[in-house]
């Protein structure tokens, strides 16, 4: 009989902070674009003799971070030296938060996308300093600095993850969270978001804990969903060839799709965790606490399910106008200017606006199509002023122009011809000009008429109200 | 007491490497100085007793106030570069990690 | 006397009215360690080397502080405004960074470090427009109570006795002070390290409040126990120099963000009616006896006694109240409380020096990383650093620290509260300075203490306990043992009240400022 495993997996996650300057110096803290080495200084490179000065917003990012994740901020929190060799930590030791952390608890629930839910329990969550990087070069490491000091928040889920697809739907729901709470830019690809998968087996249906390995350096959705699954099927292997798993420390290569053991992982008790003599308590008054919780937004997944049960939109709908922030306050602008049909607005935005974002890749406060103009294009098409087609062409004439909707429509004479007398003489003419196929429609190719109702569109620049002009039409090739 | 053992296991931690007289004048000189702390396990402390971090009690009134997120670029790049003993491309220059590929 | 012996508040004076340029003093400095300094220590130089000199330097930074007094003189002449220390020459003690001078700690493993940075306590010196004369020699990362650790050698030697220590691990800046390389000098006390050398070399120490005086800078050892400080010949100097250092720092959060009161106007204002304790608690000295590891108590040197009590005897006559039979019952303890709290902050503090950014790397081939540091470390650091790091690595490992590190920090706790009850201005004892000996004997011989690192580490006995609580202390000369060695008297305080300490010392000054004592000099002077 064959035993079938579950895996029990937990995520590490490292959070850049989007602060101006590092969380104990006064350098930049973003490099992206920078040569190696540059955002540098006594502190963040550990020069003998340099203290460590906190940073506020660092501080306040963690707060409102610790509150959407629904954890407890700590009125007293401390900073401790956990001491360890490596050559991008410049101090040998990291000044991080152990046993009185920030903030306490917290958890996350999420869909899944066939609509189940799953939450997952935060252990710990701290307030930290990021490390260097380093890299491989041909049998030395080279190491850049610049990255040393960014202000990370450190947080630890529970074992409560059971699959790779569960971890990846995490990952995409915190990176959700970062964005709109304005914390992270949250850019796996540029590190702002890093995790490490604590992997584990164990037989379907039992709750015990085996001996778990660490998969390091797991950088996009992609990588998460493959590493660990890499990794169970190993663990599946070795458990159903007899041998034990032992706690490695693994190392992704997302390039050739191989998990690499790296040095062997000092213990806890090696680190030497205490207290961080330079730094003095971290204190948290209420009114701090109160001042920065009070810009903290409604989150994402509660503005979801408002959505769905506010205006009555699909959980699909609602899932893709909350993928953002600013593209949700987008809607529910157009929606109060537009006072009507909120799955209308919802279609406008998901079918037509969507691609314009995509196309200029921005965001949504960043249109010129503002939610009034939105609104009042749809209300065009609503009252038959213009139709579908016009409307269309004209989002982009507004993003291009910046110009209203309705001033666009007067000057460039827009609005549907709908004028029966000027569509008839049109029609009239159309009639005399084409007499083989008013007479292939006599004589019984009534779908002719689709290509008739095209010519009038074609010569009223798409204007014509399709439906008199093909009552008219059908009226004249009756004769 | 520090057994050889634990002796080498500290030395490892500490990333030195000592000569064998090296070696043996610390660890006897370590139990010289455990045996001094003796004294320190022995004394009645209550778990009331709150551990000061610092002698000072910093009051709010006394706390310098937190810094503001402020950048101020640092002019001393190119000097600290100047200290490592190896850089390439402004890079400092290691010897290499060792590592292990598993299938 | 020559202008190297002025005091620096004189040289100011005289300096700013043009009776003499900051050049003539600096060079009349300049000869002074020509004269008496003999070689600077040196990375595997000779222990005994000139053993008539005193040996205070590392690096002797002569063109640059050429540099600075010919722009004190350009000012002056000018009409322009100088600092309150213009054109006084003064050194700094090699654990501090200052741009573009090697700041070594004393350590082979910093040996080629050229900090980018200065400090903020000696870039204010400098701001002020002290004239930095260079960098003086210490026990190797501060780690010692007499400058024999230190990888610089021939190190420093005691101006009184060329054969006694000048204690440590301040000793360069106290042997500085005292034979005139220099009025003043910045230095840092984690234990006693300002105090117990300038009670050796018979001058003034002033170990600030902890937060008092900004660490950015000071290459750490006992990040929590640190304080920069002054040492100079008299308390007015002192004074002079530790309000120019004082004040909150954007660099360094510990530091109290508290107004400096004026240290130097008040100095001579009265003592009447301030309460001075004495306690039996500072009147003897516990030592773990080597053999059994058993607590031996022994009472002072009776004269050191003796000298102590004079001290109270003048106070009383400026109109003290002097209280004895202080009790401070956990005293005793701020030894070992203090083999762990400072171990622990060093070898964290020492995790940096790696071989990787700055200073030494091994010439050795390795293979790899953690070879290069097993081998830099091996090589760079002395035996002292090497016992503080795998001492600190044992007593906060994760099953140790709560038998040991967290005990310690509430033994401090405890060492902080026998203070609290003594200064308490409702309290029982109501005191403004507890008086006690700085050490518990004069200058030891070299080579007497040395490789005996417990031994070596009660020297700071009476000092330390000020540290554990972050209290301010000044040792100050008062008097000389049969030998000719000087005693020092110390003055701990209550938080921040380094304007009182400065004011009763200043006050003993003046009241002894005939005694014969006080004329005598370091024989090492007498042909100059």
């Amino acid at each position: 009989m064959t035993i079938e495993y579950e895996a029990v997996i937990g995520l590490e996650t490292h959070i850049q902070l989007n602060t101006l300057t590092k969380i104990f110096c006064s350098c930049k803290a973003d490099s992206w674009n920078d040569p190696p080495n540059t955002n540098i200084c006594p502190v963040c490179t550990g020069l003998p003799g340099v203290l460590p000065v906190l940073n506020k917003a660092a501080v306040e990012k963690a707060m409102l971070l610790a509150a959407a994740m629904n954890a407890e901020i700590q009125p007293i929190s401390y900073f401790d030296r956990k001491n360890y060799f490596y050559p991008d930590l410049p101090k040998g030791y990291q000044i991080s938060q152990y046993n009185l952390p920030i903030a306490r608890g917290g958890y996350l629930v999420f869909p899944m996308p066939d609509g189940t839910e799953r939450k997952v329990t935060i252990h710990k969550m701290h307030l930290e300093e990021d490390a260097g990087k380093t890299k491989n070069d041909f049998g030395r490491r080279l190491i850049d600095f610049n990255r040393c000091g960014v202000p990370l928040v450190e947080m630890v889920t529970g074992p409560d993850l059971h699959s790779a697809d569960e971890a990846a739907q995490y990952i995409l729901r915190l990176r959700q969270l970062l964005r709109w709470i304005g914390v992270s830019e949250a850019d796996m690809e540029k590190g702002h978001l890093r995790c490490d998968a604590n992997v584990s087996i164990r037989p379907k249906g039992t709750s015990i804990l085996n001996p778990k390995t660490e998969i390091k350096n797991v950088n996009s959705i992609v990588a998460i969903r493959e590493s660990i699954q890499t990794e169970v099927q190993r663990q599946i292997r070795e458990v159903q060839a007899g041998h034990p798993i032992e706690s490695w420390t693994l190392e992704w290569d997302e390039e050739s799709g191989i998990l690499r053991k790296m040095r062997s992982k000092e213990t806890e008790a090696d680190y030497r965790y205490f207290r961080e003599p330079d730094l003095l308590s971290l204190e948290i008054d209420e009114q701090w606490k109160n001042e920065v919780l009070s810009t903290l937004p409604e989150l994402p997944l509660q503005r979801r399910a408002r959505f769905v049960a506010q205006y009555g939109l699909p959980v699909y709908d609602a899932d893709i106008l909350t993928t953002e922030r600013s593209l949700s306050e987008y809607y529910e602008a157009a929606l109060s200017a537009y006072q009507g049909d909120p799955k209308r607005v919802s279609n406008w935005i998901i079918n037509d606006l969507l691609r314009i974002l995509n196309d200029l890749a921005i965001s949504a406060v960043e249109l010129k199509i503002t939610p009034t103009y939105l609104a009042q294009i749809i209300r065009m098409v609503d009252d038959g002023t213009i139709n579908n087609t016009t409307a269309k062409a004209l989002l982009d004439k507004v993003q291009s122009s910046g110009k209203e909707p309705a001033a666009i429509v007067s000057e460039e004479g827009l609005a549907k011809v709908s004028d029966a007398e000027a569509l008839e003489r049109l029609i009239a003419q159309l009639i005399t000009d084409n007499p083989e196929q008013v007479a292939n429609y006599r004589k019984g190719k009534t779908g002719l008429l689709g290509w008739f109702v095209g010519q009038v569109m074609k010569q009223t620049q798409g204007k014509a109200d399709a439906q008199l002009a093909r009552s008219i039409l059908e009226k004249y090739l009756a004769e | 007491m520090i057994t050889p053992e634990l002796f080498d296991h500290l030395v490892e931690l500490a990333a030195l490497e000592l000569s064998p007289p090296e070696a043996e004048y610390l660890r006897q000189q370590l139990n010289q100085q455990l045996k001094a702390l003796q004294e320190l396990v022995a004394i009645p402390v209550q778990a009331s007793i709150p551990p000061a971090l610092h002698g000072v009690s910093y009051t709010a009134e006394i706390r310098p106030p937190i810094r503001e997120d402020e950048w101020i670029p640092s002019p001393y790049a190119e000097a600290i570069l100047n200290q490592a003993p190896e850089v390439d491309e402004r890079y400092i220059v290691v010897p290499d990690i060792p590592h292990q590929d598993l299938e | 006397m020559d202008l190297c012996d002025y005091a620096a508040y004189q040289l100011v004076w005289m300096i700013k009215r043009k009776q003499v340029s900051a050049c003539e003093v600096l060079e009349s400095t300049l000869r002074r360690i020509n004269a008496v300094d003999g070689m600077p220590g040196q990375i595997e130089g000779d222990r005994n080397a000139e053993p008539d000199k005193i040996h205070a330097f590392i690096s002797l930074t002569a063109e640059r502080a050429r540099r600075q007094a010919q722009q004190i003189d350009q000012a002056i002449q000018a009409g322009e405004e100088v600092g309150p220390l213009a054109g006084v020459p003064f050194t700094v003690k090699d654990i501090f960074c200052v741009a573009d001078t090697l700041s070594t700690a004393g350590s082979k493993i910093l040996s080629n470090f050229v900090a980018p940075y200065t400090a903020t306590p000696v870039a204010r010196v400098e701001q002020a427009g002290g004239i930095l004369l260079g960098k003086v020699n210490l026990d190797e990362f501060t780690f010692g109570s007499s400058n024999e650790s230190s990888a610089f050698q021939p190190s420093p030697r005691n101006p009184w006795n060329t054969s006694r220590v000048p204690g440590g691990s301040s000793g360069g800046s106290a042997a500085a002070v005292a034979a005139g390389e220099g009025c003043l000098s910045i230095g840092t006390d984690t234990a006693g390290s300002i105090r117990q050398p300038a009670a050796f070399c018979g001058v003034v120490g002033v170990k600030p409040t902890y937060g008092r005086v900004s660490r950015y800078g000071l290459i750490a050892f006992g990040s929590s126990l640190d304080c920069p400080g002054p040492l100079a010949r008299n308390v007015s100097d002192a004074a002079l120099l530790l309000q120019i250092m004082s004040g909150v720092d954007p660099h360094d959060s510990t530091t109290a963000n508290l107004p400096v009161p004026d240290y130097v106007t008040d100095l001579e204002k009265p003592i009447k009616g301030m309460r001075i304790g004495l306690s039996p608690d500072y009147f003897r000295i516990t030592y773990v006896d080597a053999e059994s590891g058993e607590l031996d108590q022994q009472p002072i040197p009776d004269d050191y006694r003796q000298a102590i009590y004079r001290v109270a005897g003048r106070l009383a006559e400026m109109g003290a109240d002097i209280v004895e039979e202080i009790p401070m019952p956990h005293t005793k303890y701020s030894i070992p409380a203090y083999f762990v709290i400072s171990r622990v902050e060093a070898a964290s503090n020492l995790h940096r020096y790696d071989g990787v950014k700055y200073g030494y790397r091994t010439q050795q081939a390795v293979n790899d990383l953690r070879e290069m540091y097993r081998k830099t470390r091996g090589e760079g650091f002395g035996l002292q650093p090497k016992l503080r790091i795998l001492m600190g690595m044992y007593v906060s490992a994760a099953q140790y620290s709560e038998q040991y590190y967290l005990r310690a920090l509430r033994v401090r706790t405890l060492i902080r509260r026998d203070f609290e009850v003594i200064f308490d201005p409702n309290g029982k004892y109501r005191l403004h300075a507890l008086l006690t000996p700085t050490t518990p004997t004069t200058a030891f011989p070299i080579a007497q203490v040395y490789g005996d690192s417990v031994l070596m580490q009660f020297a700071d006995q009476l000092t330390v306990a000020a540290n554990h609580a972050g209290l301010p202390a000044l040792s100050f000369p008062c008097g000389f043992d049969s030998e000719g060695l000087p005693f020092g008297a110390q003055l701990i305080g209550p938080d921040f009240s380094e304007d009182q300490l400065l004011r009763l010392a200043r006050n003993y000054e003046l009241v002894t400022e005939s005694d014969q004592w006080r004329k005598r000099l370091p024989p090492i002077l007498r042909n100059v």
